[in-house]
Formats: C-alpha cells, structure tokens, sequence
C-alpha cells in the first residue's frame, strides 16, 4: 500500500516533474542539433530531463522517507500582496507614483487581519510623500510623479 | 610577491578612496543597515532591494556601493539578532544563541559592539587574505579552457548545494530550475527565442530583479505575515553601557582570531559563505572554552566567533567570484548579476583589464568595515528605535520599495507581473521546502554553463571524453564525483536501513 511519508517532498516533486513536461513541451520545436553542433534545444532538453528525473526523485522520496507536513496555505497574505502589486503595475503607467503608492499600501495593509483604517491612510500618504520626494526627486528614477509627468 | 600586494593594495586604494566612493561606500553601508536591521530581512533580500540604487553609478561606484550595502545588511541582522531575537537569515540564527541572552542581562550594547569590532578585525585580515590570494588564484583561471570550466561550474554548483542547508536533492533540482530559468529568451547563438511564450518582453530574457525580489523580497514579506505572531519590537531592550569591560575583552579577541581565520578558509569553498563559517565557529568556541555550559546563557565568546567568522567569510567569498567567475552563494550571485548589468563579466580577466576596478574593490571592503565601525555603532540608538516599530507599519513599506525598485530599473509593467508570478511560485516552494538561494545560483550560471559546454563540444567534434580528457577539467570532476559519493553513501544507507526496519 502506497503512502505519502512526506508531504512537502511529494509537493516539490509535483512541482519539478511540471515544469521539466511543461519546459520539454515548450521547447519541443527548438532543434536539438548534434553534440558538435549544439541547436538551441541541446542544453534545454538536458536540463528538463534531469529536472524530470529529481522529480520523480523526490517523489519516490516522499514514498519512503518520513519528511514534515506543509504548513497550511494562508491565503490573505499572498492574495493581498500580490494583488498590491499587480495593482501598482496596472497604475502606474497611468496616474503616476503618489496615487499608486497609496493604493498599493492600501491593499498592501489587508493582507494581516485588523486593520486601522486611519493609520492605514496617514501610512499610506506618508509612504506616497517620502516615495515622490527619494525616488523621484531626490535619485531621479524615471517614474511620473504624477499622472503623466 | 609582498611588494605587489602592497602596490595592488596600493592601486586599489587610490581608487576607491576619492571622496565621491567613500561617500557611496557611506551611503551603502547606512541604507543597508537601516534594512538589513529590520526583522525578518536578511542580506539576501536586503541587496536585492537596494541593487536598483546603484545601477545608475559608474562600475566601481556601484560596486563599492553594493560591498557597503552587503556589510551593512550583514551587521543590520546581528543587530536584530541580539536585540530582538530575530534572525534575518541562517548565518545570524548562531549570534541570536547567546547575542540575545546579552541583550537580556542589559549586556546588548557589549555584544554589539564586540560584534562590530570581531567583525572589523575580521575585515581586515580578510582583505588582505582576498588580496594575497586573489592572484594566484586568477593565475590558475587562466589555464581554464571551455571544458575546465564547465566543469568548474558543476562543481561550484554542487558543492554549494551539498553545504547549503536543507534536502541535497531539492537543491540539486531548484539549480537545474533555475539554470532553465536563466536559458529564457534569445539564443545567442541561432537567434532562436526559447520559453518566451510569445512574449516580446522576455526575448532578453527573464531579468535578474524580479525574480529576486519575488522570490526573496515579497516572499520574506508573506512569510512574516503567516507567522501567528508578528516580529516584536525592541522594547524589553536596555542599554546600560555600549562599550564592553576590560573582561569582555580579554575572554573574546581569542574567539575572534579563530572566527577570523575559521571564516576566511570558510568563505573560499563555493556554497560556505557566512552561514557555515558563523555555524563552524561557533562550535569551535563551545568546544575549547574551559566551561561550555556558559554557551547559550550569554557568553561573549559565542557571539565574538561567529560574528567575525561570518564577516571574513562574507569577504573571502569574493574570492570564487572575482578569480573564477564562480558566485559560490545567492549573496555573490547577486553581486555577479549586479557586475553583469554594469558591463563586466566577473572571472580572472577582471584582474587585468580593469586592475582598478579588482583592487578597487578590495579596497572597498575595506572602508566598508571600517565605515561600520565608525558611523553604524554610534548611530545604534537609531537602529534601536527603528527595531521598536510596529511590523505592520513596515512591510507594506517594505512592500513599496521593492516594487518601486523593480519598475524604476526598467520601467515596464511585465517587470512587475514577474515579480508576483516569482513571488507566487517562491511561495508555493517555500511550502514544500525548497530554498530559493540554489535557483539563483544556477539562473545566474545558466547561459555561462551552455556556452562553455558548447565551445568544449565545438572543441572536441562533440566528443564528451573532452572533458575526463583535460587534466584541470578531470580533476574538477573527480572532486565533484568525491562529494558526490560522500553525500548520496550515507543517505542509501540510512534509507535502507529505514526501509528495513519497517
């Protein structure tokens, strides 16, 4: 009877044995060449079939060897932060970095439980200011202050 | 030989002590202190964050600004280490042991600032430890052919998976990710695209910063915030003193010789680095100190060794990078694609072409101690006050700068979409135990190892004997097979065993 002994190293299986399928399917039409004259799917082939090759490493792995339980998924963190910077990205281009950094710290704040809506605003413009002032001013980065330029 | 380290020496300080990289060396040593200082940030995440600040300087400025950064991000965590128990990152786990039992007998500002002179000490010797065998070592370089350093990289690439911490075979699959990672784009060789998906934005490839500060910056953040409690503040810290008493003296600087020349050994191996030295020290210390049982209860000796361990170690790993080309841990890696953006590629041709820029920077490491020492201890009330802000005033400012960074060096939102993809998938591998520092070491050698495959290939009409054939390239292989067998052995046996016991 088969058992998994170690969750995380099942997942890290599943994971590497993913991307060497994923990465041999999108290199499928790379020609692979000869050895003397390698094409541009010679190195990439090697490299997937050996991340093929761990991955069913480690996942032969989890079946014999007692490894730690994952930690449970939390979803806000990541939800919130990587929502905080997609939306920064969607922004920016658009109305500059003062609005972008507020909403970004606005979403950015969400990802722990009990917020202060009133500290999260003062932070927010706080972190807009001081942004605007180093970033654009003071090292001259090429971001809009605001809206266009 | 004496006379040219002393002229090297010499070379190097002239130029990187003109006013202007003295002052980037000052700027970089106070920015990365004041982030490498916050809870939960080591230097790893730290210089990634900050590497877009110096991408607009001159190569030796930027690389000047980079060390001082490095310093003080590696001094910034101490100080969270001793304060508040916070290791940023593994190396500082050892000075949190006794640093923190210090700080609770109201001995912080002792620790601290032996900490800071272990680790100047250490420095020194370091530097010129990097100076003396920096040429010799390049010399050796020289000789390589494709073959030899293919090999090499192998090697670099093993040898700092087996020492990292963690699953020896995750590592080896996180490299093999991360050198396809590093393939993404355009071939220079056919001028194929490969893995761009249709996406005109990778065609030169998966840039260095989003896949860093995703997957080291962002993911840092998120972890922080999984843990039930936030980082704590500062606030059962007292300072009674800074400076440490004749006896604090007395009882360490024997712990810093032997950190400081423990480390600098350490820090040449690919893969040691700070943590293993820091780890290596400290169990040297407990080992010859007359009452081991002081270990863990606040013995100065025990944050004296590591600190200056770490700190050569820190140093002596530039050595790989700047000889060989070889980054030997994610720290120098990011050095290595810092170099890359400036136009250099690291290896023994460095030494030559651009002497100042090689002794320049070995200089620089230098001044950056120093620079420590002079401006950071004084200012270690400010640290302190910063430490006492709340976590969650910080990461969404954290948050900020990174992201800010990455769009500010190339100003295009797929920058951004990358850094949450990597973050995501940094996440999602951070849960089934895979570290991210083997991913960027192979992302960075990945096209370096294609090339030198290829022209050894070239080389030999696509016979791979080529490389058992090369004495250099042979040797290497036998040291990578050696550690190979004396890391796989055991765990069969082990699995076996298991096995059978069931």
């Amino acid at each position: 009877m088969l058992r998994v002994k170690s969750p995380q190293d099942l997942g890290a299986a599943i994971v590497f044995i993913v991307i060497g399928l994923a990465g041999l399917y999108a290199g499928k039409d790379l020609s692979f060449g000869t050895a003397s004259h390698m094409g541009p799917g010679f190195f990439p082939t090697w490299i997937n079939f050996l991340i093929l090759a761990i991955g069913v490493g480690v996942g032969l792995k989890a079946l014999a060897i007692e490894g730690p339980r994952i930690e449970p998924f939390q979803l806000r963190p990541i939800l919130f932060i990587v929502a905080a910077i997609v939306i920064f990205g969607l922004l920016i281009n658009g109305v500059g970095m003062a609005l972008s950094a507020i909403v970004m710290t606005i979403f950015a704040a969400y990802a722990r439980r009990g917020v202060r809506v009133t500290e999260t605003i003062l932070l927010a413009a706080g972190l807009a200011v001081f942004s605007v002032i180093v970033f654009v001013y003071v090292l001259g980065q090429a971001v809009p202050a605001w809206w266009g330029r | 030989m004496e006379i040219n380290l002393f002229h090297n020496l010499a070379i190097g300080f002239g130029a990187a002590a003109s006013f202007s990289n003295i002052g980037f060396a000052l700027i970089g040593c106070l920015v990365g202190t004041l982030i490498g200082v916050l809870p939960g940030i080591g230097p790893v995440a730290t210089i990634a964050m900050l590497l877009p600040i110096t991408f607009g300087l001159g190569p030796l400025a930027s690389l000047i600004m980079l060390a001082g950064i490095f310093y003080g991000a590696q001094y910034g965590g101490s100080t969270t280490s001793i304060l508040v128990n916070m290791p940023g990152e593994v190396s500082s786990i050892v000075t949190c042991i006794d640093g923190h039992q210090m700080a609770r007998q109201g001995r912080a500002g002792a620790a601290l600032a032996i900490a800071a002179l272990g680790s100047f000490f250490a420095g020194c010797f370091a530097t010129v430890f990097v100076a003396a065998f920096g040429p010799p070592l390049a010399a050796v370089a020289q000789q390589f052919n494709s073959p030899d350093y293919f090999s090499l990289m192998v090697l670099g690439l093993v040898t700092a998976v087996v020492l990292a911490h963690g699953s020896v075979i995750k590592a080896v699959g996180m490299v093999l990710v991360g050198l396809l990672f590093g393939l993404v784009g355009t071939d220079v060789n056919s001028g194929t695209t490969r893995y761009t998906l249709g996406i005109s934005d990778l065609w030169d490839g998966i840039d260095f910063l989003p896949l860093v500060i995703g997957m080291f910056g962002i993911v840092e953040i998120i972890n922080n915030l999984e843990q039930p409690t936030l980082p704590r503040s500062a606030a059962s810290t007292r300072f009674r003193e800074l400076w440490p008493s004749k006896n604090d003296f007395k009882e360490s600087w024997r712990a810093v010789l032997r950190g400081t020349g423990l480390g600098s050994i350490l820090g040449i191996l690919p893969g040691g680095g700070a943590v293993l030295a820091s780890f290596a020290s400290y169990t040297l210390e407990k080992k010859v100190a007359k009452d081991p049982s002081r270990f863990g209860k606040g013995a100065i000796e025990g944050v004296a060794g590591p600190e200056a361990a770490n700190n050569a170690a820190a140093q002596t790993s530039f050595i790989p990078l700047l000889t060989l080309g070889l980054p030997s841990n994610a720290v120098m890696a990011l050095m290595m694609g810092a170099m890359i953006i400036q136009g250099i590629q690291p290896g023994a041709a460095v030494m030559n072409t651009r002497p100042d820029l090689f002794w320049g920077l070995v200089a620089s490491m230098w001044i950056g101690n120093g620079m420590l020492l002079v401006i950071n201890l004084p200012l270690i009330g400010i640290w302190v006050r910063l430490l006492a802000l709340p976590y969650r005033l910080l990461y969404p400012a954290i948050l900020l700068f990174c992201v800010i960074g990455v769009y500010a060096t190339n100003p295009n939102v797929t920058q951004l979409m990358l850094t949450a993809l990597f973050a995501v998938f940094g996440y999602i591998l951070m849960k089934f135990g895979c570290e991210p520092a083997p991913l960027i070491l192979g992302f960075i050698l990945g096209p370096l190892m294609e090339e030198n495959l290829r022209r050894a290939l070239i080389l030999s009409r696509g016979d791979p004997m080529v490389f058992i054939q090369r004495p250099i390239s042979a040797i290497l292989l036998a040291i990578t097979a050696v550690i190979i067998a004396l890391i796989v052995l055991p765990q069969i046996r082990r699995t076996r065993e298991k096995a059978f016991q069931e």
